[in-house]
């Protein structure tokens, strides 16, 4: 399936501010996007609508990941979906220049937690980001879907107005 | 020398950054004939074209690309604007869609930016409402000539980007409940919707030096939105008024949480045929049965044939 996700550059400044702020003991940020979703007759269109940061107080301490969100962080996520039938992505940024890469920890993390939010929406897609400071990629879970997929290409609505990925 | 090299100024990859933009086009008469031109001029490579109408006589005034010939041949607006772009696209991707645009949803919703050369604000509403909604910026033009009390006219005009999260038509009151309302009564004063074909090239050509400049920006400073006011009587385009009492400011009139279509279900979207399979590695379709090599298939045909009884091969 083909997907292409939109975000304006208002709320990509926003999300890339907010997660570079620092934490008392997380060594990075992450958030949520609340998303709506069309079809234009090729691709799923995946349209960014606000940002949710996690909660200071909703990281757990620990030293096994950059950022660990603890329990009441993955319940506001799946209230996005379940009352306002928001798809849902997360969002952590590895910072630097060019089109960025999961790492192997963030891979085996979101597999962990995001195929959940199918079980409250799913009629959504629903999926990880990963942002540099100038571009971004992304997966996406279905229901049904054994795998995730990644998502074909990203446009950044505003002036100027930037794409990336497969055309 | 390459086609687009006088415009290199644009940026080192402007030439595939415009043949990777599609542009959807609302409205192919005599503002939209000029956008047509001048895109396709510029090597945009994917077109939506949207327009219900076939040329007229009246029409040869300003619809720029259209002849005689197309008049006698009773041809759709959307055809003229298509063998304009083939003339110089040869390999764009060029969608003809001769209805009104409510008929084009999902060709529209694709577009990296829509373009709208409408006649009535009721459309010009529905156009910026549909392109928020899917987060399109959205390029409006459109000309008014109106009889003064003296007896002269007035030839004016605006051309208004309006980008998602910036402000809107309503923002700026040009688009307002009062103007839909009366609109329905009176719409000019100097016959039938006047239109004259210089005031519309003026127009068009400031909306594609918009879009030229969203898509590859070879200035500095750019900006989300832009209202400009054409005065076709002083010969003048002026920036409006209300810019700066509305920018900075949020729009309230298209919240984001109305973004996507209302009632998506990607379960749906699974049974629909034209869905995009999702492909393995060696190109076989995931999870439909494996279909043959193509010289397996052939060798089985050989084979079945051989086997079949004597009469039944004549």
């Amino acid at each position: 399936m083909r997907t292409q996700f939109r975000i304006t550059s208002a709320l990509l400044s926003q999300i890339r501010k907010d997660l570079r702020r620092p934490h008392l003991f997380a060594s990075e940020r992450v958030g949520f996007i609340s998303a709506g979703l069309a079809w234009s007759g090729s691709s799923v269109l995946i349209l960014a609508r606000n940002y949710h940061p996690v909660a200071d107080e909703d990281y757990l301490d620990s030293t096994a990941v950059g950022a660990m969100m603890g329990p009441e962080a993955i319940r506001k996520a799946m209230e996005l979906g379940l009352l306002k039938r928001d798809a849902v992505f997360h969002v952590h940024s590895h910072g630097g220049r060019g089109v960025p890469a999961f790492s192997s920890i963030d891979r085996r993390e979101h597999a962990k937690f995001v195929p959940d939010f199918l079980k409250v929406a799913p009629q959504n897609i629903h999926g990880a980001l990963v942002l540099s400071d100038c571009a971004g990629a992304g997966v996406i879970w279905t229901a049904g879907a054994r795998a995730p997929e990644r998502i074909s290409n990203f446009v950044e609505v505003g002036a100027p107005l930037r794409k990336w990925g497969m055309q | 020398m390459r086609r687009l090299e006088r415009q290199s100024f644009l940026g080192p990859n402007s030439d595939q950054v415009l043949a990777n933009t599609k542009v959807g086009l609302v409205g192919l008469g005599g503002g939209g004939s000029h956008l047509v031109q001048q895109f396709a001029h510029l090597g945009i490579g994917g077109f939506v074209l949207v327009d219900p109408d076939v040329i007229d006589l009246g029409n040869t005034n300003r619809l720029v690309g259209g002849t005689l010939a197309d008049v006698a041949a009773h041809r759709a607006k959307v055809q003229i604007a298509e063998r304009l772009i083939r003339g110089l696209q040869t390999d764009g991707d060029v969608k003809s869609i001769q209805a009104r645009w409510e008929s084009a949803l999902d060709e529209l919703k694709g577009c990296d930016v829509i373009v709208g050369a409408v006649d009535s604000y009721g459309a010009r509403d529905e156009l910026e409402r549909f392109a928020r909604r899917y987060l399109i910026p959205y390029v409006d033009i459109g000309m008014d000539v109106l009889k003064c009390r003296e007896g002269d006219f007035l030839i004016s005009g605006q051309v208004i980007l309006s980008s998602p999260g910036e402000p809107c038509l309503r923002c700026c009151n040009f688009i307002t409940e009062e103007r839909l309302e009366r609109e329905a009564e009176k719409y000019g004063a100097a016959g039938g919707r006047p239109q004259v074909v210089w005031s519309n090239g003026i127009l068009a050509s400031i909306a594609v030096g918009i879009v030229v400049e969203l898509l590859t920006p070879w200035r500095r400073r750019t900006e989300g939105f832009i209202y400009l006011e054409y005065d076709g009587n002083r010969k003048t385009v002026t920036v409006s008024n209300c810019v700066a009492e509305v920018v900075g400011r949020t729009c309230l009139h298209y919240p984001d949480d109305e973004r996507g279509d209302p009632a998506f279900d990607v379960r749906h979207l699974r049974e629909k045929s034209n869905v995009s399979p999702k492909l393995d590695l060696s190109g076989q379709v995931v999870g439909s049965p494996r279909r043959k090599l193509w010289w397996r298939r052939l060798v089985d045909r050989i084979l079945a044939c051989r086997n079949r009884p004597q009469h039944d091969r004549l």
